[in-house]
């Protein structure tokens, strides 16, 4: 018998959770309320006239590459929605910056800063680099789209683990990094 | 395992209290909290975990902290400890009362137990493999198993240079490959042509030898025997040059015999390994498609033995031929004078280099970077005229020609500018290598007027000079050329050696009649490590039983049937049938006695007859027709211009959606299973096809044990029996009624389905 009210719980809080899925609910920045929780990850409350506490959110980009900090959205442990963060600009700057920190660490994409060395031989490309968040060799493999050109200059590098990488401004690499870049995209 | 752990870190655990026999588990990081790189350290003892990172050591009590899992990130993943009281695969329902946004039920317990959720350590995806372990093996110690967790993978490095193997999954070295092994191992398909290639060599090696003394006869007896007043054929200018005209043209014959018969040996010995790959991949299981990339695969067949087609027919002669030519044509002329052969050998070298370093790889890349361009454009131009449809639609002509415009000029400019560097780099190489020859004529001159050289001599050498040019470049190619060749070799036994999963074992137990009773027990599957996405599933269907199985997409449904038919294994648990396991059972008694109708039937390129007897090829006539009339397809197929004879796959006749669905189960009725797989569509026909395909499956299913994935109620209503898969678990077991009763699940589905029923006006089917 209980089984069955179980049963029925979970499947009406389903059913309201898809109803609230087709709504796009943007976020009021002047009531949200984050915080680093003790254990690492951040700890959402909405404030208002039914307030919302959820212990742990994750946050994502909607536009990683092109807008990455618009359009955040910051969702419960299960995976769903709570709302959408237009903009980090909204908030203030602390809790922009917590949040910019969990998305930094989801979306961990170092920027290349300088390539020591990039070598290519036999359908993978060999690269010793230092990034912001320090040094780094990866192997990417050749074709297949793994180093892509997004807006002008920018390289999204995607190596054979599935790491990524960004160049930010490739017109600024050496030439001779350049020549063997251009094999590669 | 210990080993892995440098002295700092063993020191650090033993100052904090952490013996090192006691350590059981270890993984390294590659990545700090703070999103710097840098190594950090987790190991497990029996009871407890030590996060070991720059700042210290954390020790936490396993069963203090909730269960330890992975997540993964975008570009990397974190070690967390879950909520304390949730098991890992279940902390999603349990989250969802203490989150509910309602939050009345986030009572004191659940918030007391999500503060101690924790973060232990980040890594970046090089590391997924070994966090997965780890938080496996951890986790097996929270939960209290003793069973030895599986050794951490390590990083796969070459043993030979250290290199980090670029495809972690196929430990290969492209740097370190042993390429004389598999030049070796290639060479062997020559075996049943090697009366050919003998022939092949001989006719390779007399060509050479031809086309070496030709500019002695030229040079040397004619200017020298024949020409000169003292020379001993003074005079007998026709002999000679009948002589030089008849050697030039045996060398010609030589060169042309051998070279046909070298295409038609490498042509044959590519056609056998092609067979062979092809053969090898229609030998392996499911599993090696799903992780290699298909479209890499036709790559694999076609690339790799193109490139070694090349380099049998191109390559290697070519090797053959220039080494020869070059030791007979030095030796020739270090016999003749020894002196002006080293100049003449040392004159073209820098030329060589120059071109060979400097001008052909620019050339290269000017090409590379046209056919790239060209690509692009040819990706433009399909792209949008596959699209057509959708550009009409939405009116946006202008916006394809915007998009076609830059592309266009982007191949304009490679083509000029390779065509500018091709204007000027063919005459300069020709201005170079002629130059080698004149300064040849220069010193060669000086030393005929001062009489140490014949003028037959000089012009010989002169004519070898002209002639070692290419040769020695080629030289200097052949490294290149040989490691593409390997390197293909290689790609193409990996496939010819991959060893299928699902395999036969060796004494397999015949049944060539099943009752068709299927039995799964605590089966458990993960395609990719420590993603289960079948948990423990224990499920009965009788023979001649029909069970519903129904979930959610992803929750597993499609893997249950893969599992059943043997396209993968379990990781544990059992699959029965007729109550003996799968993997004990003849591979072809089972595939002939189970059929399989699926969501989207793949149709052959073939005729509708064709496509029928798919599974059973000796079908007359009579027996396609009847079964496409059991299956409501006759007369559909009838219609057709060309009936039966219709050819239809990816390049024939367009079939509807329904059509196809028909000609599927037609297919299916014609092998006549015991055991019926049905994986219904989601996508919707009509509701007279539907109708129809309902009565044909209705029909089928009679009499025969059946599985069906099914979303149409009306399919369900056939099921004698349902069980409802939730998340890779079974949640719910039960007839219609009984489930529908118990308000779960299935209750849920089977309303919403009616009300969307209701709502496009539809009568739902009671």
């Amino acid at each position: 018998m209980n089984d069955r009210r179980d049963g029925e719980d979970r499947a009406e809080a389903a059913a309201e959770k898809r109803r609230r899925a087709h709504r796009t609910r943007v976020l009021n920045a002047a009531e949200l309320e984050l915080e680093r929780s003790s254990g690492g990850f951040v700890t959402l409350t909405v404030r208002g006239e039914e307030p919302e506490r959820y212990e742990r959110i994750n946050a994502f980009r909607s536009f990683p590459l092109s807008a990455a900090d618009r359009y955040i959205s910051l969702r419960d442990r299960e995976g769903d929605e709570i709302g959408i963060v237009e903009s980090l600009e909204d908030l203030a700057p602390a809790q922009a910056a917590l949040l910019r920190d969990e998305l930094d660490r989801r979306y961990f994409t170092p920027l290349i800063q300088r390539v020591e060395s990039l070598k290519e031989e036999f359908g993978y490309s060999y690269w010793t680099v230092d990034t912001d968040a320090g040094r780094r060799r990866f192997t990417v493999q050749s074709g297949k789209n793994n180093v892509t050109m997004v807006g002008a200059g920018r390289l999204v590098i995607v190596d054979v683990d599935g790491n990524r990488f960004e160049v930010p401004d490739y017109t600024r690499l050496d030439r001779s990094v350049l020549r063997t870049l251009e094999g590669l995209l | 395992m210990n080993a892995e752990v440098p002295a700092s870190i063993r020191e650090r655990l033993s100052a904090a209290g952490v013996a090192e026999r006691d350590i059981l588990h270890v993984v390294s990081s590659d990545l700090r909290l703070d999103g710097r790189f840098g190594e950090d350290w987790a190991v497990a003892t029996s009871d407890s975990l030590h996060i070991v990172t720059a700042g210290g050591i954390d020790s936490l009590a396993l069963d203090r902290i909730g269960p330890v899992q992975v997540e993964s990130l975008v570009s990397g993943g974190l070690l967390t400890a879950g909520p304390e009281s949730s098991r890992p695969d279940d902390s999603d329902q349990d989250s969802a009362n203490g989150e509910s946004a309602n939050g009345e039920s986030a009572d004191g317990d659940s918030a007391r137990r999500e503060a101690n959720e924790r973060l232990l350590l980040r890594f970046s995806n090089s590391r997924t493999r070994q966090f997965g372990a780890f938080a496996g093996a951890v986790a097996a110690l929270q939960k209290g198993d003793d069973a030895p967790a599986a050794e951490a993978p390590r990083e796969q490095t070459c043993p030979t240079c250290g290199l980090r193997y670029p495809d972690q999954e196929r430990a290969v070295c492209p740097r370190c490959i042993d390429k004389r092994g598999l030049f070796v191992r290639v060479l062997g398909y020559l075996r049943p042509y090697r009366r050919l290639a003998a022939v092949v060599a001989v006719t390779m090696l007399a060509a050479t030898a031809l086309k070496t003394v030709t500019p002695l006869l030229s040079g040397r007896v004619l200017f020298d025997d024949v020409l000169a007043p003292a020379g001993r054929f003074h005079g007998r200018v026709l002999e000679v040059v009948l002589l030089i005209v008849a050697v030039h043209a045996a060398g010609v014959a030589a060169q042309m015999l051998y070279q046909r018969l070298n295409a038609r040996m490498s042509v044959h010995m590519v056609y056998d390994l092609k067979s062979q790959i092809f053969t090898a991949l229609q030998r392996l299981s499911l599993g090696f498609f799903a992780r290699k990339q298909t479209g890499g695969l036709m790559v694999r067949v076609n690339h790799d033995s193109t490139n070694l087609n090349m380099f049998f027919i191109d390559g290697l002669p070519s090797f053959a031929v220039n080494l020869v030519q070059i030791v007979a044509m030095v030796a020739v002329m270090v016999a003749m004078q020894p002196g002006l052969a080293l100049l003449l050998l040392l004159l073209p070298a820098p030329a060589v280099v120059l071109i060979v370093k400097r001008l052909f790889p620019k050339l290269w890349r000017l090409f590379g970077r046209q056919h790239r361009s060209f690509a692009i454009l040819n990706g433009v131009v399909d792209d949008s005229l596959s699209g057509v449809r959708v550009v009409k639609a939405f009116g946006q002509e202008q916006q394809e020609i915007e998009r076609f415009t830059p592309a266009n000029d982007e191949v304009r400019g490679a083509e000029l500018r390779t065509q500018r560097t091709l204007a000027m780099l063919f005459p300069s190489v020709a201005f170079l290598t002629q130059i080698g020859g004149l300064i040849v004529w220069a010193a060669g001159g000086w030393q005929v007027i001062g009489g140490s050289l014949t003028l037959g001599v000089l012009i010989t050498f002169a004519t070898y000079s002209a002639l070692l040019y290419e040769p020695m470049r080629f030289m200097t190619m052949v490294v290149e050329f040989w490691s593409m060749a390997m390197n293909s070799a290689h790609r193409i036994f990996e496939v010819v050696d991959a060893v299928p999963e699902v395999a036969e074992r060796s004494d397999p137990v015949a049944l060539p009649h099943l009752h068709g009773a299927v039995e799964l027990r605590g089966v458990t599957f993960a395609y990719e490590p420590n993603k289960p996405v079948l948990h423990d599933i224990d499920l009965t269907v009788a023979a001649g039983e029909v069970l519903g199985l129904v979930g959610h997409t992803g929750a597993g449904k499609s893997t249950l049937i893969n599992l059943i038919t043997r396209l993968y294994d379990t990781d544990s648990g059992r699959v029965l049938i007729d109550g003996i396991d799968v993997r004990d059972l003849r591979t072809a008694d089972l595939r002939r006695q189970v059929g399989i109708i699926l969501q989207d039937p793949y149709l052959f390129d073939g005729t509708v007859a064709e496509n029928l007897a798919y599974g059973r090829p000796d079908a007359t006539r009579a027996q396609i027709v009847a079964a496409a009339k059991a299956a409501f397809a006759h007369d559909f197929i009838t219609r057709l211009p060309d009936g039966y004879d219709t050819r239809v796959g990816p390049r024939g006749h367009g079939l509807s959606g329904g059509e196809r669905q028909r000609l599927s189960i037609a297919r299916a009725v014609l092998i006549d299973p015991r055991i019926l797989i049905l994986d219904e569509a989601t996508s919707s026909v009509d509701s007279e096809t539907e109708e129809m395909i309902q009565l044909a499956l209705e029909r089928l299913i009679r009499g025969r044990t059946t599985i069906a994935i099914a979303h149409r109620l009306s399919t369900l209503r056939m099921a004698h029996r349902l069980a409802v898969l939730e998340k890779g678990r079974l949640v719910e077991q039960g007839t219609h009624d009984e489930l529908e009763a118990s308000g779960g699940i299935y209750a849920t589905l089977v309303r919403k389905q009616r009300d969307a029923l209701d709502v496009i006006g539809i009568g739902a089917q009671r």
